[in-house]
């Protein structure tokens, strides 16, 4: 039981992160792969300009008119994506062991914030699934899979808030906490999280349709 | 062309004032001109509701309430679609078939000129007309007319009645190929791009069986294999096969008599020309998404046009292949593989020697004809230009084009040019 | 919207799914083996990583909704949502592996030809800019292979794969009708052409079939602004003179492809510089952006001009100049196949500001414009299904009401038809108008002289 404790909490972080990468870089591979073979048309369209003003566009907080149509949810979207990066990669403790493992460190976000921070990416969780509840459009396209995908995401920060906070079976806890944080990691590629790579592709290819065919803004 | 040879090679300059025309009528229409450049002649309208055309100055003797379609015969004459009290008939350089219709269109003249056909309309029936004999069988409609060269007609007949919006009875077929006005007892969802072979005897079509499925048609049966689309077949061989361009497994390809021909499967190819000489047989293609080439013998040529290829000529002796093309925004040719660096806006129908060592066309660029030899343009501007003649020793060529209201006709001498 | 704007549904119509005659035959003999093979064959063979980045990609957040037209005028019903449509459809025939049923179809069909325009907007609502239009036409190309496209829309491809138009129209009435108009035209301009084949003009002009058929006037005031402006144009007499391509709204892409050969092959014999087409959208997006495509033309090898862009070129130019400009109150609807689809949108304004005295816009407008709920092949499926598509159109008679103008600028002509449907039903009491019947009405009729 030991060894796979420490297995857990050792090498397989670093398979997961491994997994991670490599699994985004695949997936990116076998798309490029496939367009190629199957759909090398878009090539006819796509133009670096037209990708980037799509992308830069919808990065913008509110400036698409989506967004400015559904404030609140794109305003807890964004602070969450923000945060789902921010809180785990400027976190003291996460700092401490790449430190320990690489020798290489930066600065850290004060205990108490992270701590506050990963209370609003919690609440942020909550708020998808309660609007997945509430809303109806968006519940006539939810399913049991899509409350897992954010349990998913959720675990991490739970586990790692009452971890910190050490309200009870700590150990417990920091062994849950890197357990669900290597699945997240690990699905991310494999599931619609995966969406980190081909978002930025499927808005390449409508900015560049809009952009360069149509004429016409996308956002 | 043989009958370039009877052709006025010797005299450099003929001319006819066309200008007074606009005195002369209310309005004169777009000019034609004959194949050996001898008469110019336009359709022009007379007083309110009164048509003519006028060659070379001289109306012709009878006036018409409508005239339209009008086009130079290889003999010099000219042919207009015409109109008295309704009733339509092809007049020849003022001399009309004896025949009348309610409707008239799509006059076709055969490579000699011994055949003329028109797509008729009595009564609310359709068929052709050849030579002012009108086919025996009339039908509901007609589409894709076709002359052959010895002066056989062809057409999709619609054979069966259909109400509005009646899609039952269309799934059943309701088209027949007809040639020389009688139906072939087939029946297609639907027929298209009819070829004769050179005796004018047989028949090959594209036809779709059912909503998905397509094939070729050779007279009443079609091929056995039946694939995604199909374009335009021709016989080959001294008609004893029919080669086509077939989609399969989401390519092109091409088949003859059912079977794989050529063996690469390319994104397109379509507008097959055969050279009867040699036997070559070429097509426009296109290898890889919006670039545009030409297929010889199942081997593309090492050019690509971006944006059409809109024509293919084999000199008589097959050892030229002349292609029109758009390339990024500008019309030029490709003849042999090699693109012509001049840029025009418009680019008309080439005209290739019988050995095809010579290439000539006529251009337009910004609102003024130039006439082009082997990618040479002589830098006199035109207001209007006919395609040109070549002269049967490759020695002169006919140009013919008006400037400043004056029809010139004008022999240049090709050491001049070249 | 305020509540004085608030439109009711009329009670008259009640909200039914419809179906219709070919639907029915269709499934009526369809067998499980062959829809399962059919939807198979079409998803996995005749799509690739963009419909799997799709529906893979889509996270299910609904953000789609606010953009459709069909979405908010039926109450937010989700069912009518974009995200929605597609899970009815594409989803389901995924997760079934297309063993899907009878009743499944049925409601399929419906769906993908009666509830969506394929306009495209939600594209610009979604985040990740996913092609709901996209996969709709997917739903319609399984469909169209398994033979149940509905009737009206279905004849219509029938008549363009017989006579490359979409009517019926019969090779010696377009030329006639053309000859005919040409002759009434005369009474204005005694020397005034309708040119046919005149090769080497500088303009092919092209229409759409639904001209000659029954709206022969606008070929009429098509050919009074030609003339007057002096322009270098001519009309093809063979087939090959009409635009418009319904193949491409039922999945029929070999028959698309077909036309829009026809098409630019006609303006290639005819050695024109270039295409203009009259006053409509969909056949602007089949020959500038989908039919062209399927054969192989990744942009149209000539270039394409729609009438609204042609105008703003006449007038600028001053090839023809306004005599008074048009009184009544004005909005424009943008028609989203030449503003969401060739961003001509701002050019619509300026010829409506330089013909008419008072303009009043739409909101939202431009790319946002909310499509007239007839576009996309809709109203083309025919009458059966047409007291939907007032219901559907709810909220685009709302949007209309709102602008109080007295007349309705549409430069489309699905737009036109389908919108005097919603003016009519809704009782909105404004008149339905091309750009050309303005310019028609307010030109000064005579002819231009260059250095005048
Ligand atoms: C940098 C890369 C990423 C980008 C650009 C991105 C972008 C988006 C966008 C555009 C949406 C759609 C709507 C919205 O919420 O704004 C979305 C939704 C979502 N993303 Fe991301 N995302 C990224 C990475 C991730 C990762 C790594 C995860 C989780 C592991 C994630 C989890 C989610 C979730 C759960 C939703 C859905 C919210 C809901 O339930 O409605 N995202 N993302
Ligand atoms: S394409 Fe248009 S009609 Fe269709 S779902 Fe999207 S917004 Fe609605
Ligand atoms: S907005 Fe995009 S991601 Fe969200 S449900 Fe609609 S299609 Fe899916
Ligand atoms: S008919 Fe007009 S508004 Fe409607 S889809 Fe077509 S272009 Fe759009």
């Amino acid at each position: 039981m030991n060894a796979f404790i420490d297995f857990i909490m050792g090498p397989m972080v670093w398979i997961a992160f491994l997994i991670f990468i490599l699994g985004l870089i695949f997936k990116l591979v076998i798309i490029i792969k496939d367009v190629n073979d199957r759909e090398s048309y878009i090539y006819s369209y796509l133009t670096l300009k037209h990708s980037l003003r799509s992308i830069f566009a919808w990065l913008i907080p509110f400036f698409p008119q989506s967004t400015k149509q559904s404030p609140v949810f794109y305003s807890i979207s964004y602070i969450f994506h923000l945060l789902l990066f921010i809180v785990p990669i400027f976190l003291m403790s996460h700092i401490v062991l790449v430190n320990e493992a690489f020798q290489v460190s930066w600065v850290a976000l004060d205990d108490g914030l992270a701590d506050i921070l990963t209370l609003v990416v919690i609440i942020a969780l909550v708020f998808f699934a309660i609007r997945r509840y509430t809303v109806p459009e968006v519940k006539y396209l939810t399913s049991y899979k899509d409350y897992i995908l954010i349990l998913i995401i959720a675990l991490p920060f739970i586990t790692g808030f009452l971890a910190y906070h050490q309200f009870f079976l700590y150990k417990a806890m920091v062994i849950a906490h890197v357990i669900s944080g290597e699945i997240m990691l690990i699905l991310i590629p494999f599931s619609r999280f995966s969406h980190m790579i081909v978002a930025p592709l499927t808005r390449a290819y409508m900015g560049s349709e809009f952009g360069n065919v149509r004429h016409a803004k996308d956002w | 062309m043989e009958e370039n040879k009877s052709f006025d090679w010797s005299t450099d300059l003929k001319e006819v004032p066309v200008r007074e025309w606009e005195d002369r009528f209310t309005w004169v229409e777009e000019p034609y001109v004959s194949p050996d450049g001898e008469t110019i002649a336009s359709i022009v309208n007379v007083e309110e509701g009164v048509f003519t055309v006028c060659e070379n100055g001289e109306t012709w003797d009878k006036e018409y309430d409508k005239a339209w379609n009008l086009r130079p015969l290889p003999d010099g004459k000219f042919a207009a679609c015409v109109s008295s009290d309704e009733e339509w008939t092809l007049s020849i350089s003022g001399n009309e078939w004896e025949n009348w219709f309610d409707f008239i269109w799509n006059l076709q003249v055969n490579q000699d000129g011994s055949s003329l056909s028109l797509a008729v309309q009595k009564d609310m029936e359709y068929g052709m007309a050849v030579n002012d004999k009108p086919w025996d069988q009339m039908y509901e409609n007609i589409n894709e007319m076709v002359l052959s060269d010895t002066g056989s007609s062809a057409a999709v007949v619609q054979v069966t009645s259909m109400v509005q919006a009646d899609i039952e009875v269309f799934k059943n077929g309701i088209f027949s190929c007809a040639v020389n006005g009688k139906a072939i007892d087939k029946k297609f969802l639907n027929i298209w791009d009819i070829s004769f072979d050179s005796a004018g005897k047989n028949v090959a079509y594209g036809v779709r069986l059912d909503r998905t499925k397509y094939s070729i048609a050779v007279n009443d049966t079609a091929w056995d294999k039946q694939f995604q689309s199909v374009w335009k077949p021709l016989f080959i061989s001294g008609d004893e096969s029919v080669i086509a361009p077939v989609k399969e497994g989401g390519k092109w390809m091409l088949y003859k008599d059912g079977q794989p021909f050529w063996n690469k499967r390319y994104n397109q190819i379509w507008h097959l020309v055969v050279s009867q000489k040699t036997g070559n047989i070429a097509a426009i293609a296109s290898d890889k998404f919006g670039k545009w080439t030409i297929a010889e013998n199942d081997v593309t040529w090492n050019m690509a046009a971006d944006q059409m290829i809109s024509d293919l000529v084999y000199s008589k002796d097959g050892s030229t292949l002349v292609a029109v093309l758009k390339d990024k925004g500008f019309w030029t040719l490709a003849v042999n593989q090699k693109k012509w660096n001049l840029g025009a806006d418009k680019v008309f129908t080439p005209c290739v020697s019988s050995d095809g060592n010579i290439v000539s066309v006529v251009i337009e660029r910004q609102g003024q004809y130039f006439l082009v030899v082997n990618n040479i343009v002589i830098p006199n501007g035109y207001d209007f230009m006919a395609t040109p003649v070549i002269s049967p020793d490759n020695t002169k060529i006919l140009q013919k084009a008006v400037k400043d209201g004056v029809y010139q006709r004008l022999i240049l001498s090709m050491d001049k040019i070249l | 919207m305020s509540n004085d704007m608030e439109i009711k549904d009329k009670p008259s119509v009640v909200k039914e799914k419809n179906t219709d005659e070919a639907v029915e035959a269709g499934l009526a003999k369809l067998t499980p083996e062959r829809i399962k093979n059919t939807i198979n064959q079409v998803l996995q063979k005749e799509t690739g990583p963009r419909f799997k980045a799709y529906v893979e990609t889509c996270m299910h957040c609904g953000l789609c909704a606010e953009a459709c037209l069909y979405f908010l005028s039926n109450d937010r019903d989700p069912s009518y949502s974009p995200a929605g449509k597609v899970k009815q459809t594409i989803w389901e025939m995924l997760d079934k592996k297309g063993e899907v049923s009878i009743e499944f179809l049925r409601r399929a069909v419906h769906i993908a030809h009666t509830e969506c325009n394929v306009c495209k907007r939600c594209s610009m609502y979604c985040p990740f800019g996913i092609d709901i239009a996209y996969l709709m036409l997917m739903v319609r190309r399984i469909c169209h292979k398994l033979e149940i496209t509905p009737l009206y829309i279905q004849d219509t491809v029938n008549s363009h794969s017989a006579t490359m138009n979409q009517m019926w129209v019969k090779e010696d009435e377009w030329i006639d009708t053309l000859q005919w108009q040409e002759e009434d035209a005369r009474e204005e301009f005694e020397d005034l052409r309708i040119p046919l084949d005149k090769e080497g003009a500088d303009i092919m002009y092209s229409v759409i079939a639904p001209e000659p058929k029954f709206q022969a006037g606008l070929l009429y005031q098509a050919a009074t602004i030609m003339h007057a402006a002096g322009i270098s144009w001519t009309m093809p007499s063979s087939p090959g003179w009409d635009n418009s391509n319904m193949a491409m709204f039922t999945g029929d892409n070999e028959i698309s492809g077909r036309i829009a050969r026809a098409f630019y092959e006609t303006a290639a014999r005819l050695k024109v510089k270039k295409i203009v087409m009259g006053e409509c959208g969909h056949a602007f997006r089949s020959t500038y952006d989908v039919g062209n495509r399927w054969i192989g033309w990744a942009m149209p090898p000539f270039e394409v001009v729609h009438a609204l862009e042609f105008y703003h070129e006449l007038l600028t130019s001053g090839r023809i100049t306004i005599a008074e400009k048009f009184k009544k109150t004005v909005t424009l609807h943008d028609p989203c196949n030449v503003s969401r689809g060739r961003g001509l949108h701002d050019m619509a304004r300026e010829v409506t500001n330089m013909l008419c005295e008072s303009f009043i816009d739409m909101t939202p407008n431009r790319e946002h414009n909310f499509c007239c709920g007839a576009g996309g092949g809709v109203i083309n499926c025919g009458p059966p299904y047409k007291g939907e598509r007032m219901i559907n159109n709810k909220f685009k008679a709302e949007q209309l009401k709102a602008t109080g103008a007295e007349v309705l600028i549409a430069p489309c002509h699905n737009c036109h038809s389908g919108l005097e449907d919603i003016v009519h039903h809704y009782d909105l009491n404004m008149e339905v108008k091309f750009l050309g019947d303005i310019i028609y009405e307010t030109m000064e009729k005579k002819i231009y002289k260059p250095g005048d």
